[in-house]
């Protein structure tokens, strides 16, 4: 499902060269449920960025769905984005001036869906995060737990084949962690949706299929 | 889309209440200059009713003068024949004081079938008044020596009366009330308007009637229209027959530079008020240019998500644009609002068409200066990078 091939990735400043990636090679199967860990800083979030193309690798080739995505231009990566990829934040990145219904119908608008269909979509999007006596609420009047429950409803809303998450327990103690988990876990096997987690928390990794560790910027395990 | 936009707008009414009334006072401001812009330019484009070039006055004082009426008019008569005698002169005229661009006015009122018209610049006026100045008879005729023996007295009206007394009928013949409705005075003809005040003025409504023997002794102005090669020369030559004949100071001026001033009068103060306005706008526009710019690195995070989620770099431009737009859009209904109540109200008795022209005109202006302010943060946001502004979040 995802290819990442010799993956380098560098940030230079005018005095400074950093490495990020180094040479991380990655298959991810469809339906696969992995997780990458290490220490802060050693390039988890920037791979993960690589893998949901919002940002470009500085060598090697990634492919998804077999096509190569290095010679997409803008207008193609959002297009790809939008209908294959779904993104979990550990801040959430719920537009507070929005109420939690049309947070969730977020990207559906930027897909030609009618106003009728939009709403029907989030509101069972949002009836499989358990939320949906929450949807005239704004994100501010919700706990962090309800907070990520809409923002897995948003990354759901448009039944992407990959759903990328940003620690998205990190935010939030054991127990709401372990409910996030849980909907995460669930939507992979009943969905068969690939999940791609980034996380700080061995429990959580451990409940996944398999378990990458990176380390300044190379993979490790 | 839109929806969504109108949503997140009006969710965020507060935040954006400086944006709003940014437009909503430059909106105000800005139709105040097309109101008086669209004012002047309608009046300009019509045409001026005479011609004032190679016309002079000569003002004078007769207080010397004898103030017996038939004495008064064997002089003047004598006056009248030595001036059309000079070889530089082609016509001469007596006038009373408010002759085109003299700065000085007298009105009346008049009545017909029971509607009183006030405010009708009233012109009396000598028999070559017509062809000093050149005025067209569009009905009827001019006056004739007869005009001073008549039952009734005779006299001609301006197109403008003309229309608002009698429409589409003719008026010649028709008999108008004096301001107190006791006379009545026949219309005899009616001539094309003269913008007496300007090329940026109405003409208004206007009368003349012709100056009797009776109103001599009222009288301190002459007109004259030279001919090609009058020069300074023979300017000094008048002023030189008439101060004699008068036996005190005279006062010749052209009427080129009559008209300059009396158009100045209009010109200068607009022009200061578009140097101010201006301004106001050059603030505004660094204004709305700064509250977007501020309002593109408050929401970096937004924008990363967005371009996250599936919008390209250009829809989170376009989104920018529009969300500016829209709220230009806001403040332009509440500004319309107010700016109805101009020509609804009949303010300044300014003809509605005026304040129509002026909004539209100064809503396009909004929209285009928003457009352009808006524009370049707009790029700048479709140019944020997603995981940067995701991470900074």
């Amino acid at each position: 499902m995802i290819q990442l091939q010799s993956i380098e990735k560098v940030y230079r400043t005018d005095t400074v060269e950093t490495l990020a990636i180094n040479g991380v090679n990655l298959s991810i199967a469809k339906g696969e449920f992995l997780s990458i860990m290490g220490p802060s800083g050693c390039g988890k979030s920037t791979l993960l960025n690589i893998i949901g193309l919002l940002d470009e690798p500085s060598k090697g080739n990634i492919k998804i769905d077999d096509q190569d995505l290095s010679r997409f231009s803008d207008q193609q990566l959002a297009k790809f984005r939008n209908q294959k990829l779904g993104f979990i934040f550990q801040s959430y990145h719920l537009i507070n001036d929005l109420r939690v219904l049309d947070n969730v119908e977020l990207p559906l608008l930027y897909r030609n869906s009618s106003a009728k269909e939009r709403k029907m979509l989030a509101t069972a999007a949002l009836e499989k995060v358990g939320l949906s006596n929450r949807l005239k609420h704004f994100p501010t009047q919700l706990s962090g737990g309800q907070r990520q429950r809409v923002a897995i409803a948003r990354a759901i809303v448009g039944n992407p084949q990959i759903i990328l998450a940003d620690e998205p327990t990190g935010n939030l103690d054991s127990a709401m962690g372990n409910e996030i988990m849980d909907i995460l876990i669930n939507l992979n096997k009943n969905e068969g949706t690939t999940i791609v987690m980034v996380t700080h928390d061995e429990s959580m990794a451990h409940r996944t299929h398999r378990l990458v560790r990176l380390f300044d910027g190379s993979q490790v395990q | 889309m839109f929806k969504h936009l109108f949503k997140l707008i009006w969710n965020k009414r507060k935040q954006n209440f400086l944006f709003l009334s940014e437009i909503l006072v430059s909106f105000l401001v800005i139709f105040a200059v097309f109101s008086f812009l669209t004012f002047y330019y309608q009046n300009y484009s019509k045409p001026l009713g005479f011609e004032y070039k190679k016309v002079w006055s000569i003002n004078y004082d007769n207080g010397l003068l004898t103030k017996n009426n038939d004495s008064l008019q064997l002089f003047y008569d004598n006056l009248y024949k030595s001036l059309k005698a000079m070889p530089q002169i082609e016509e001469v005229t007596y006038t009373g004081a408010n002759y085109p661009y003299s700065n000085s006015t007298m009105s009346t009122g008049v009545n017909h079938q029971g509607k009183k018209f006030d405010r009708v610049n009233n012109y009396v006026v000598g028999a070559d008044y017509k062809k000093v100045w050149n005025v067209s008879v569009i009905e009827g005729r001019w006056f004739l020596p007869e005009d001073v023996v008549t039952k009734n007295k005779h006299i001609i009206i301006n197109e403008t009366l003309k229309k608002q007394m009698f429409g589409k009928e003719t008026a010649i013949g028709k008999l108008i009330g004096n301001y107190d409705d006791k006379e009545k005075m026949k219309v005899v003809g009616v001539v094309q308007d003269i913008k007496a005040n300007g090329d940026f003025w109405p003409a208004g409504n206007a009368m003349f009637s012709r100056l009797d023997t009776g109103y001599l002794k009222n009288t301190s102005d002459i007109l004259i229209k030279v001919r090609d090669g009058a020069d300074a020369t023979f300017e000094s030559e008048l002023y030189k027959f008439m101060a004699n004949t008068m036996r005190n100071a005279v006062e010749i001026r052209h009427m080129d530079e009559m008209r300059d001033a009396k158009n100045e009068v209009t010109i200068m103060p607009m022009v200061i008020f578009i140097i101010i306005a201006s301004f106001l706008i050059i603030n505004v526009a660094l204004g709305l240019f700064g509250v977007l710019w501020y309002n593109i690195n408050k929401r970096k995070g937004e924008i990363g998500l967005r371009r996250a989620i599936g919008a390209s770099g250009s829809a989170v431009s376009y989104q920018l644009v529009m969300e500016a737009m829209i709220l230009a859009t806001m403040s332009l209904i509440v500004g319309s609002f107010f700016a109805i109540q101009f020509p609804l109200l009949n303010v300044f008795n300014i003809p509605a068409s005026v304040y129509i022209i002026a909004m539209l005109l100064s809503v396009l202006f909004i929209y285009l200066l928003v457009f352009a302010c808006s524009l370049y943060p707009g790029k700048q946001a479709s140019g944020i990078h997603p995981a940067v502004a995701l991470h900074e979040e």
